[in-house]
């Protein structure tokens, strides 16, 4: 990664040398399409482009070369030596991951030479690796177990136990997340790959050399990155490991069902481990479309949050003004007398974590019972077109899009922390690719040099009028990308703010016709799909509805407080952590968190992706759908699904592409929307986000809030920031 | 012989039955059986129940197979049936084998909504 | 063993002279050259005076035998398999337990396996040992749900208690059989439990009720999860650098030009 650096450095931001890149994915589509030679894998013949790599050609013929250090999203180190193949007449054998293949060469993968090459490198490895695979955490997914199984000696001439005995190295603290014992690390250098390449912070790196090498950070210091627990899943061996999950599980006993993740509006692919009803972990899977093979650490650490403060039974509030467990008999007769009473005069407020069968369900039933209170906790501007075009409130380029961008312009956002995969892609475009990215809104640490155009929203104008420099830019700008935070649409001024940033987004020229300049970039994974179906983004209809029923689905953000409601009126609150919302709440109805149903959510570029039962709900909570269709049979308007199948029948009927999983449906109309489009007076407050630092990453949703692995989080960014001052 | 007449007609081997006739002579034979038999059940397993109540459960157990067709298929519940009949008349089950016929201790499962729901059963 | 072998290829070449070139061919390819020994520590070494002479033996059977038998083949090394068509169970297993140069005559095993795939599911394995001249040989055949098999508890008086086995745990029904019920399971249990389609933990769990005073019978409801390992290898992922052997090794019983 430095040669890219450095040699971005040396010749100038604008005509860096693309062919120095070693990365064969970057050329192919650079290059311009140079002549196929052949190579033989084991005597079998493929064709591959110049500068493929043995281990890539290997691939293609479908033949696992075995390796440690190589990883298909890092630059090549080669410094393991486990890939070593014999190539016909060359003396020496080579390393795979690193060489380039020549025309003609034939590769022998499995001859004497390369098995007992493997043997040497393993025996060498094995030599400074501890023997502890019964008390490692990564016994059983461990590669150097594995291999070692597959192509190591079955002897050992080891015999120095008394006298110098094995390699030992201490171990360093790096955080609350990531457990280290480095005396078992082979000095693959994935994690400092990743630090620097991927997460952007170069605080890994090695000291020393031969026998005295050591992976550290060189100073007593945290490894404190959004992105920090995925060099638990690079470490090809038991040196870096989960902390949270030490010691509870064998990746054998483990059930493991794929699922989503919810909390960000990025809808990251995970497997979620679980054993005997519990979740034990949660892992990227891959998805190239999304993330790749990353996760945030929110995403991966937060899942103990499911187990804490959980409702696991229905409460009503009793005389006293406690709330007091009752059975779902009781909860939903109650329940279902006040919402009859209440007649038309009830609302609903769905809060981040809100499935779209959730959805759908409560505004059927509230539309049978004459009401359109329907209401997102987080407001988007509904002036113009509103949310009647999609194209104005989704991530409309993709999150794979971003990487092609040449320009970006960050309008009142922080992508490292609100959507920290998106970030990792600009990052990534704006190491290999020279990306340029501008920021409209607070100095934030983004990982990677921006241009700082201000806090001023009328910098927007200037833009759009031409009289701001950065508009000559975005102008010529091939591939132009401007991506809208949601806390900024969230100000009195957002209408204003789209609006000027449709302008804009219209005044680009960018050189494909699908090219999409405008993204809006959300934070909580229900959004998208609650302006699908049809709710209003913010409150203010409940605010001044003068309602008697109030629905909260799992609304925690404070939007709603008590004093915004008549005296009179009943709270129901449905949802699966005991927080802000649950405490206005007259009755509580608990339900499924995302690792506990099948349920679909829709991320902020408008993919239906579903989440699948992982463990059951605790206690006697029950999915969330299903209460409502319970409760809708106890009002006395059954709604007229009993399934799973029939309610994805229903959401299909109102919106197609909902269920429709795992693919984007695009959006339109850019120019309609830009046209209804009312421009207004910008305020001239600054922009700002609510997530500035790391310490405010990690608590922002019910989930992370009840979770004590986050707790520890925010506190170790609190000390390092404090160390730093 | 052509193919398809060949996979129509498969000549199989017979368990004991070589037509329906036979097989439905079988079956009533098996039932006279145990219908000679329920008097002697009653009052050896000392069971909670009357002749005509476990009649009824004879007749219910022979009907829940009289969808079958296939002879071997019905020779096999025969052969089955018969086990079970000796098991009975020799005493070798007990009181509790003669009444899990019954079904005594289980509760109907819920079916609407609403009382899945309540009863936490998907 | 082997002396007794040559004997029977000499018998057996006498009659004509076409034969017996053809008999010499056989004898000629199933002495085999040397084959490649076993380095590896932990698979164990096959004995190959042993297994040379099992192989004459399968052939003999299969020529004395072809109408049953189907396929002759080396299992684990030196392991001799005769896998025959369900008619035959009686006449092959008669035949190795008289034949004066076998004389297997104990039925040490009988084994079902299930292979729920397969049009004829079941396979039922008769594991035979002869105590005269110390050897072993598996007899397999195959079976479905419904076709009954021929008990051989005429030929071997052992097989009772293993065909009663056998159809409790796998539902099939030999035929002639002089007392077939069930053996292992309780009595009114429904089912046949070592089918690969009958879970693992059962339809029915059985308690003792107290208000009734006996013990009850109800489908099964787990209180707790089923625990269930995945128990793939994970070093299964560098298939192309597996050296495993073949689980067998196919006798060749091309029948003879008569």
């Amino acid at each position: 990664m430095l040669r890219f650096t450095v040699s971005k450095v040396l010749n100038g931001a604008k005509n860096g040398p693309k062919t120095l890149t070693v990365l064969t994915r970057w050329q192919s589509d650079q290059a311009k399409k140079p002549e196929k030679i052949e190579v033989f894998i084991d005597d079998k013949s493929v064709m591959v482009e110049p500068g493929t790599t043995v281990l890539q050609a290997a691939a293609l013929v479908g033949v696992e070369i075995p390796r440690f250090c190589y990883h298909e999203r890092l630059a090549v180190a080669g410094n393991c030596r486990m890939c070593l193949v014999e190539v016909e007449k060359s003396p020496k054998p080579v390393a795979a991951c690193a060489m380039p293949v020549m025309k003609g060469w034939r590769v022998k993968t499995d001859s004497e030479m390369t098995r007992k090459a493997r043997e040497g490198v393993m025996e060498f490895l094995l030599v400074n690796h501890p023997l502890d695979c019964p008390i490692c955490d990564q016994g059983g997914e461990c590669d150097l177990q594995d291999q070692s199984m597959a192509f190591g000696s079955d002897r050992s001439r080891f015999v120095d136990n008394d006298f110098s005995g094995k390699r030992a190295v201490e171990d360093k603290d790096i955080g609350p997340l990531i457990k280290t014992t480095m005396t078992r690390c082979i000095h693959c250098t994935r994690c400092i790959r990743f630090a620097s390449e991927v997460a952007g912070v170069d605080d890994l790196g090695t000291t020393g050399r031969g026998s005295d090498m050591q992976v550290g950070t060189y100073i007593e210091k945290l490894f404190l990155s959004e992105l920090s627990g995925n060099i638990i899943d690079l470490c090809p061996v038991g040196a870096l490991t989960s902390k949270p999950y030490s010691f509870t599980a064998r990746p054998w006993e483990i059930r493991k069902v794929d699922s989503i993740d919810v909390l960000d509006a990025v809808g990251s692919n995970i497997v979620v481990s679980t054993r005997t009803g519990e979740v034990l972990r949660i892992m990227p899977r891959i998805n190239e479309e999304i993330n790749e093979e990353w996760l945030s650490d929110k995403s991966r650490f937060a899942y103990d949050g499911l187990k804490r403060q959980r409702l696991v039974t229905p409460m009503l509030r009793d005389s006293s003004g406690e709330l007091k467990p009752v059975d779902w008999e009781a909860a939903l007769l109650t329940v279902g007398k006040q919402i009859k009473n209440a007649g038309d005069k009830i609302g609903a407020v769905a809060g981040g974590f809100a499935d779209a069968e959730l959805l759908i369900s409560v505004k059927d039933l509230l539309n049978r019972l004459g009401s359109e209170n329907l209401c997102t906790e987080h407001v988007f501007p509904m002036d113009g077109s509103g949310t009647d075009l999609r194209s104005s409130y989704l991530l409309n380029n993709k999150i794979a899009g971003a990487e092609e961008a040449d320009l970006v312009l960050l309008v009142g956002t922080n992508p490292r922390l609100e959507a920290p995969l998106l970030n990792s892609r600009l990052r990534k475009a704006y190491i290999h690719k020279e990306l340029e990215v501008a920021m409209i809104g607070p100095e934030v640490d983004l990982r990677y040099e921006y241009e700082h155009l201000g806090a001023d929203p009328n910098v927007l104008k200037n833009i759009a009028s031409g009289s701001h420099a950065f508009a000559k830019k975005l102008k010529s700008a091939k591939r132009p990308l401007i991506i809208v935070g949601s806390d900024t649409l969230e100000r009195p001024d957002g209408a204003a703010i789209l609006a000027s940033v449709q302008a804009l987004a219209s005044s680009a020229s960018p050189q494909e016709k699908s090219w999409k300049v405008l993204n809006v970039l959300h934070k909580v994974a229900s959004q998208v799909a609650a302006l699908d179906i049809g709710y209003t983004p913010g409150v203010e209809k409940i605010r001044n509805g003068n309602l008697k029923v109030v629905f909260l689905l799992g609304a925690d953000e404070g939007a709603i407080t008590k004093e915004d409601l008549p005296k009179d009126c009943f709270v129901i609150y449905q949802g699966h952590h005991g927080d802000r919302g649950a405490l206005l709440a007259d009755a509580v109805l608990p339900g499924a968190a995302y690792t506990e149903k099948q349920a679909t959510y829709v991320n902020t570029e408008g993919r239906a992706q579903q989440t699948l039962v992982a463990v059951t709900p605790p206690g006697r909570a029950r999915e969330d759908w299903k209460i409502v269709r319970a409760l809708s049979e106890v009002v006395g308007e059954k709604l007229p699904y009993d399934n799973l199948d029939e309610i994805r029948d229903r959401l299909e009927q109102v919106a197609p592409h909902l269920t429709r999983y795992g693919r984007a449906e695009n959006a339109n109309y850019f120019k309609q929307a830009a046209a209804l489009a009312k421009s207004a007076n910008l305020d001239s407050t600054p922009l700002d986000v609510k997530i500035k630092e790391l310490k405010d990453f990690y608590m922002t949703d019910s989930i992370s809030r009840a979770s004590p692995t986050m707790a520890k989080c925010v506190q170790a960014a609190l000390k390092q920031k404090e160390a730093k001052c | 012989m052509s193919q398809a007449a060949k996979t129509a007609a498969r000549q199989v081997k017979p368990i004991l039955s070589l037509n329906k006739e036979e097989a439905r002579k079988r079956v009533l034979n098996l039932y006279k059986a145990w219908h000679r038999q329920l008097p002697y059940i009653v009052k050896q397993y000392d069971i909670p129940k009357n002749i005509p109540q476990c009649r009824e459960k004879l007749r219910e157990e022979f009907t829940k197979y009289n969808n079958i067709q296939d002879v071997r298929v019905v020779d096999m519940l025969i052969i089955k049936g018969q086990m079970e009949l000796k098991e009975v008349v020799e005493v070798w089950k007990q009181k509790g084998h003669i009444m899990t016929y019954f079904k005594e201790s289980q509760e109907p499962k819920p079916k609407d909504f609403i009382s899945k729901f309540l009863a936490g059963v998907n | 063993m082997a002396s007794i072998l040559r004997q029977f290829a000499k018998t057996l070449i006498a009659p004509t002279a076409r034969n017996a070139v053809a008999l010499n061919a056989v004898r000629f390819k199933s002495t085999e050259p040397a084959e490649v020994k076993e380095t590896r520590p932990t698979v164990r070494k096959a004995d190959i005076a042993a297994r040379a002479q099992l192989k004459d033996f399968g052939k003999y059977c299969a020529d004395c035998l072809p109408k049953y038998i189907q396929k002759v083949q080396i299992t684990a090394g030196d392991e001799l398999e005769l896998l025959i068509a369900p008619e035959g169970i009686l006449p092959v297993l008669q035949f190795l337990k008289d034949h004066h140069n076998a004389q297997f005559s104990n039925l040490v095993d009988i084994a079902g396996v299930d292979v729920p795939c397969r049009t004829n599911r079941f396979e039922i394995v008769y594991n035979i040992l002869s105590l005269r001249f110390n050897s072993r040989i598996r007899v397999k055949t195959y079976t479905d749900e419904l076709t009954p098999i021929d008990s051989c508890n005429d030929v071997y008086k052992a097989a009772n208690w293993y065909e009663r086995e056998i159809w409790d745990m796998y539902g099939v029904f030999f035929a002639n059989h002089p007392d077939l019920r069930r053996i292992l399971t309780d009595y009114g249990f429904e089912g046949h439990p070592f089918r690969k389609d009958f879970p693992l933990s059962g339809y029915v769990e059985v308690r003792y009720d107290d208000e009734r005073k006996r013990v009850v019978c109800e489908p099964l409801e787990l209180a707790q999860e089923f625990r269930k390992f995945e128990l793939e290898a994970p070093w299964e992922q560098f298939p192309n650098f597996r050296g495993a052997n073949p689980a067998s090794e196919e006798v060749d019983i091309k029948k003879t030009q008569k």
